[in-house]
């Protein structure tokens, strides 16, 4: 029953058609083979060393190798990150290097970085101690000249300005400042200044006090601007100070203080003249130092500019290369060490590609032995491969979410294109807001190029790449909302007046009893004389239960002829008579007929009670109907229907195990017979295949899994149909929070005011951007992928494939480097 | 409009719409099979949803009384 001749194949209907090869590469061109195949991407590898550890493979070192080399651009990265330099948006177009040269070249450029980074940081160190001398030697001189008050001196100032900077800190005792040049005095006073960090002051001062019993005299001065620290490369807050002492064991307690506190001293001169000089020198030091320090980072910034120019193509290059090591490490050595052997899944179309490209490798790699492709059984299923363009792409993933398909079966990503667009817009119809998820997806589908090439956070990402999935349903929303006759809630008689009127010319009774019909219905839509009426949510229930019921009842019937398809593609005429029947018998013996019960009821407006018809149906078939009968005849009808849909749970659960076992023994038992004659050939002339089907039919486990698979069917079909009034459990929720939201924004404009309308507008507007657009758009959405990948898929999809994934290097993401 | 009339409008739309979708996209007889697919599974659910809605209306069992708000 294969209608393939008669008709064009679909190719999103079933995966293609898989091939598993065999490569035997001989090792001058394995690498070639290996790249070219890889920007092919067609075929999938099969790890042959999958046992062995990493360390133990083929290629090991290279990939060491290609490791180090993507480490030291990472290197690169970083510094040039660090130096804030623009990244290169063309990279250049240097011819090809090689791998070798590539290695050799990076090795060079990072020992050159390393060599100007520690160069710098030494300079930048000298700087920095240089730049706290100074201040050191400003700020400590003022203290020595005031303090030297009364001493000779040539150059001997009474600073006032000098004593306001003095902070005298409270000491016990004060010692008389007679300080002297080296040739120690009769107090023996010396001093020690230094430079310390702000925060650490008081406690430096306390401490130092506390260790020399308060023999010394602290003098403290904030510098005025913050410095670089040496060590910590931090911009800090620093106060110079002087401590007075005398004796031997003072000088060594406070310069120990000083290292723990991580003080800097440095030596001022007590005479003015070599202070000047000394100040003098540092200055001129410190100029000469910005000039190297400045030409140290102009020759850095040139290198690595250089290095960034083509950072990309390397980086690219290494990680295609690790890419090839990584699959060469998948091949085998054959016995002669000579060739490599392969084995791997490609789909059929493939194989001249690919044997083109291996010819080209040959080619060019001067071989004299040409590549060896050729076919082979295998003994697993083959991989799952559907191509898909950007449009399919976002629906194939939407089904593949939930499970791969396996091996050619029926791929229903082919209905869910537009199922899925159509099921979400039944549960948010409102052209309001359709045309809103319009315009965001058109502006996502203009700026396609540009926001494909960017790198986007997550959420953008994924609605980026669901972006025609968003324009289907924005349209679906569309059509939808045109239906309900819902903009942003409010209906409007687009498609000619309505079909009611009141009763007679005053309209009195409009309130009590309603309008009445007078012609033809609503010709597209639902009428809009509904909306703001007491009788609209009845009316409206009882269409969106309905309308839920048929809807759903479709679904599933498609489901079930799609099995009915897959059954006929892989002959399994055990499938098509023992389970698709039945199945059909009773979802449509039951949910079927009360489709058209529900039909029958609109065309000739019956009050019958459909609930009541259903039930009673189960509870007392014989009785009779009374009023509730729709049509004649139906008694005897509901009671074929009840028996038939009897008869089919039977039929779905127990022929097919008990047929199973049947053909199995047949089988086994025609082996046997026709090996007697020969009982010494049985394992030679056996195929492998043959092997393992000989292992023993476990009937209980057959019969349990049936019995399951039935159960699920019959217990699912009263489930699953009521899973589908979810339709109307969401649109009646849209359809409330959209009427609540334009209520808000109608009270608000009933007042004159402009602050309160603008306020009403507001809270409109956010509402309707935060609470509908977004939060019932992702509610809709998430119901209508239950929906189908449960109660559509259940039906017929196994999806217990796995993906292809061949070698690509398009493939290869920035996570592999 | 009657329920037939318009029921083939939306037959008339759909044949229309598979017809210039084999004119602008004739990529192939796979594709060409998908296409038409997709365009007769819209039309197919537009239509149900159409004709579920306006067979509802045609003899209703309740009538809209207007609410005092009104």
């Amino acid at each position: 029953m294969n209608y393939g001749d008669t008709f064009p194949e679909m190719d999103l209907m079933r995966s293609e058609k898989m091939s598993f090869v065999q490569l035997i590469i001989p090792v001058e061109s394995a690498h070639r083979a290996i790249t070219y195949l890889g920007e092919l991407g067609l075929l999938q590898f099969r790890d042959l060393n999958a046992d062995k550890s990493p360390f133990q493979r083929t290629f090991v070192n290279q990939v060491k190798r290609c490791a180090e080399m993507s480490r030291k651009l990472r290197f690169f990265k970083d510094q040039i990150l660090r130096a804030s330099l623009p990244s290169s948006v063309h990279p250049g177009m240097r011819p090809d290097i090689e791998l070798e040269e590539l290695e050799i070249q990076l090795a060079e450029h990072e020992y050159e970085l390393n060599e100007m980074n520690s160069n710098s940081e030494k300079l930048q160190n000298s700087f920095n101690e240089l730049v706290e001398y100074k201040i050191v030697l400003e700020k400590a001189g003022d203290f020595l000249v005031s303090s030297k008050g009364h001493l000779v001196d040539e150059d001997r100032e009474l600073d006032e300005h000098a004593y306001l900077n003095n902070d005298y800190s409270d000491a016990t005792s004060l010692l008389e400042l007679e300080l002297q040049p080296e040739p120690s005095s009769l107090t023996g006073l010396r001093f020690i200044s230094g430079i310390i960090s702000q925060s650490k002051v008081m406690r430096f001062e306390r401490i130092l006090f506390r260790a020399t019993r308060g023999n010394i005299l602290f003098n403290q001065s904030p510098a005025d601007d913050p410095i670089m620290d040496p060590l910590s490369t931090d911009m800090v807050e620093k106060t110079v100070f002087v401590v007075f002492f005398s004796g031997e064991q003072a000088k060594s307690k406070i310069l120990k203080i000083c290292e723990a506190f991580g003080a800097n001293c440095y030596p001022v001169p007590e005479d003015m003249t070599k202070q000047r000089q000394l100040t003098r020198e540092v200055l001129s030091r410190l100029s000469e130092l910005e000039i190297t320090l400045d030409a140290g980072i102009r020759h850095r910034s040139k290198a690595l500019t250089s290095i960034n120019f083509y950072l990309t193509k390397w980086l690219i290059m290494v990680k295609r290369e690790k890419a090839v090591f990584d699959t060469l490490n998948m091949l085998n050595f054959d016995v002669t060490k000579k060739c490599l052997v392969g084995e791997g899944w490609c789909p059929i179309f493939a194989k001249v590609q690919i044997q083109e490209a291996l010819r080209r490798a040959t080619f060019d790699s001067n071989s004299q032995v040409g590549i060896i492709f050729h076919a082979m059984d295998a003994l697993e299923a083959p991989p799952t491969y559907f191509r898909t363009n950007s449009f399919t792409n976002a629906y194939q993933e939407i089904v593949d979410a939930y499970g791969i398909a396996r091996y050619r079966e029926a791929n229903p990503a082919v209905y869910t294109v537009i199922t899925f667009p159509f099921l979400f817009a039944v549960m948010s119809g409102d052209w309001g807001h359709g045309i809103c998820l319009l315009v965001g997806a058109l502006y996502l589908i203009a700026r396609e190029s540009k926001l494909g090439s960017q790198k986007l956070g997550s959420f953008m990402e994924m609605l980026f790449g669901g972006r025609y999935v968003l324009l289907l349903m924005s349209m679906f929303s569309i059509y939808c909302g045109l239906i309900y006759n819902e903009f942003f809630s409010v209906p409007y008689h687009i498609f000619g007046s309505s079909a009611y009127r009141c009763r007679d010319n005053t309209c009195s009774d409009a309130y009590s009893a309603g309008l009445i019909k007078f012609r033809d219905p609503y010709p597209f839509g639902i009428d809009p004389s509904w909306r703001g009426s007491r009788s609209e949510l009845p009316f409206l229930n009882s269409l969106k239960m309905k309308m839920s019921i048929l809807l759903g009842v479709s679904q599933m019937n498609l489901g079930i002829m799609l099995s009915y398809f897959d059954a006929c593609f892989f002959g399994n005429s055990l499938d098509i008579k023992y389970q698709f029947v039945p199945q059909m018998i009773f979802l449509n013996s039951l949910f079927g007929y009360l489709s058209l019960l529900i039909l029958i009821k609109w065309c000739t407006g019956s009050q019958a009670d459909l609930y009541h018809v259903m039930i009673y149906m189960f509870l007392s078939p014989f009785d009779k109907l009374g009023e509730n009968q729709l049509f004649w005849g139906q008694s005897v009808v509901q009671v074929i229907l009840l028996l038939a849909a009897l008869v089919a749970v039977p039929w779905m659960l127990f022929p097919k195990p008990f047929i199973l076992k049947k053909l199995h023994s047949e089988r086994f038992q025609g082996q046997t017979y026709g090996f007697l004659g020969t009982s010494e050939m049985d394992s030679d002339s056996e195929p492998g295949s043959a092997r393992q089907h000989i292992e023993e039919f476990n009937f209980s486990e057959i019969f349990v899994h049936q019995m399951i698979h039935s159960i699920e069917f019959v217990l699912g079909a009263v489930s699953n149909t009521a899973s589908y009034l979810r339709l109307w459990a969401l649109s009646l929720a849209h359809s409330e929070l959209s009427t609540t939201t334009s209520k808000i924004l109608y009270i608000n404009f009933g007042y004159d005011n402009i602050i309160i309308r603008l306020v009403g507008l507001a809270v409109f507007v956010f509402a309707t951007a935060f609470i509908l657009l977004m939060m019932e758009t992702l509610s809709a959405f998430l119901h209508a992928l239950r929906l189908h990948w449960v109660e559509f898929q259940n039906k017929f999809y196994h999806g217990d494939g796995y993906k292809f994934k061949p070698f690509s290097f398009a493939t290869l993401t920035d996570d592999d480097v | 409009m009657g329920f037939s009339v318009t029921t083939l409008i939306f037959a008339m739309v759909g044949l229309i719409a598979s017809l210039s979708t084999r004119i602008c996209f004739n990529k192939g007889p796979s594709a060409n099979l998908l296409h038409l697919t997709l365009v007769m599974t819209a039309t197919v659910c537009c239509w149900m949803m159409w004709a579920i809605v306006y067979l509802a209306q045609m003899n209703p069992l309740i009538v809209p009384i207007l609410s005092e708000g009104e």
